[in-house]
């Protein structure tokens, strides 16, 4: 349901269910006693959810700009964002107790979630506009019927 | 019939792998171009109507979350492949 | 006539899948510009029109996913190429 109009409150929607659908994995590593996987997954949650931040704050104080020179911003800010993802992925990959795949699969959880989310507002304002179609179906059957 | 030691098939093996790590890396200009059109329209966007800025920033962020994603796939790969 | 050794074959092999995987991944530049454009034309019509801001993204979104499987195939490709072969 995308009616919310505010950034701050937009961050804090996607980062709750973010972190309410990664509840899955961590309890499948607690319980299966890895804590390498646990470990690297929590490594790439919390590096999303600061890259989250940083591009929301790229975004405002881009908005002010000139046209020309908004794109330059953001393209040199993306790559700084990329050196910010290589620098983690190698440390992640040199450590013996990180596993890089939990890292990597942490670092994309959040377009995870925003997809989810999409598709189950999808399906679930598609359900209702097909109930309310029955239902005034019926209604103009029981009026037609009652006549 | 032709050997070679295993320590030059270990080095073709590696720099073969290093070669691709760094053709894949080609892949990284992508997500830059996309953004920066996204940023532009949102600029003038601003300009036209100043009221809709929650609108318009909560919008972008959502764009800029899944195109600024696709970008680090080839990234795992060539971090995967550089430390063998 | 020349012969090669089991391990210079297996070598030879290996080398290339490691090369195909690497130009397998160039594919991701694809994705990359097309939902930045979708976002971008996204964002205007949202200025244009702030009441279907709903509707604009979800389309959006649609749109984002559906280009983001080609760059799924060349990283299942890829993987493919440097775990198995």
């Amino acid at each position: 349901m995308n009616n919310i109009n505010d950034p701050d409150r937009m961050q804090i929607e996607i980062l709750k269910r973010t972190y309410l659908i990664s509840i899955l994995p961590i309890a499948f590593a607690l319980i299966s006693g890895e804590f390498e996987t646990l470990l690297g997954f929590i490594f790439g949650l919390v590096i999303s959810t600061l890259i989250l931040r940083l591009r929301v704050i790229n975004i405002e104080r881009s908005l002010d700009m000139a046209e020309e020179r908004a794109e330059k911003f953001i393209r040199n800010r993306y790559f700084i964002e990329y050196t910010i993802y290589f620098v983690v992925l190698t440390v992640a990959r040199l450590n013996p107790s990180l596993n890089y795949l939990a890292a990597a699969v942490g670092l994309f959880m959040i377009k995870f979630t925003v997809l989810l989310w999409m598709l189950l507002d999808m399906v679930r304002g598609g359900l209702n506009k097909k109930l309310k179609e029955y239902k005034k179906l019926k209604d103009d059957k029981t009026e037609k019927g009652g006549n | 019939m032709v050997e070679l030691s295993p320590e030059i098939i270990e080095m073709v093996i590696r720099s073969a792998s290093v070669i691709a790590a760094g053709l894949a890396l080609i892949a990284g200009i992508g997500p830059g171009v996309g953004m920066g059109y996204a940023a532009g329209k949102a600029t003038s966007a601003v300009r036209r109507q100043p009221e809709a800025r929650g609108s318009i920033v909560t919008t972008m962020l959502l764009g800029q979350i899944i195109s600024g994603s696709t970008g680090i796939y080839s990234l795992v790969i060539a971090i995967y492949l550089v430390f063998t | 006539m020349v012969e090669f050794s089991p391990e210079v074959i297996d070598m030879v092999i290996r080398a290339a899948a490691l090369l195909g995987a690497g130009f397998a991944m160039i594919a991701g530049i694809g994705p990359g510009i097309g939902q930045g454009y979708a976002a971008g034309k996204a964002v205007e019509s949202v200025a244009r029109d702030p009441e279907a801001r709903g509707n604009i993204i979800t389309t959006m979104l649609l749109g984002q996913a559906v280009a983001e499987s080609t760059g799924i195939y060349s990283l299942v490709i890829a993987i493919v190429l440097i775990f198995t072969i």
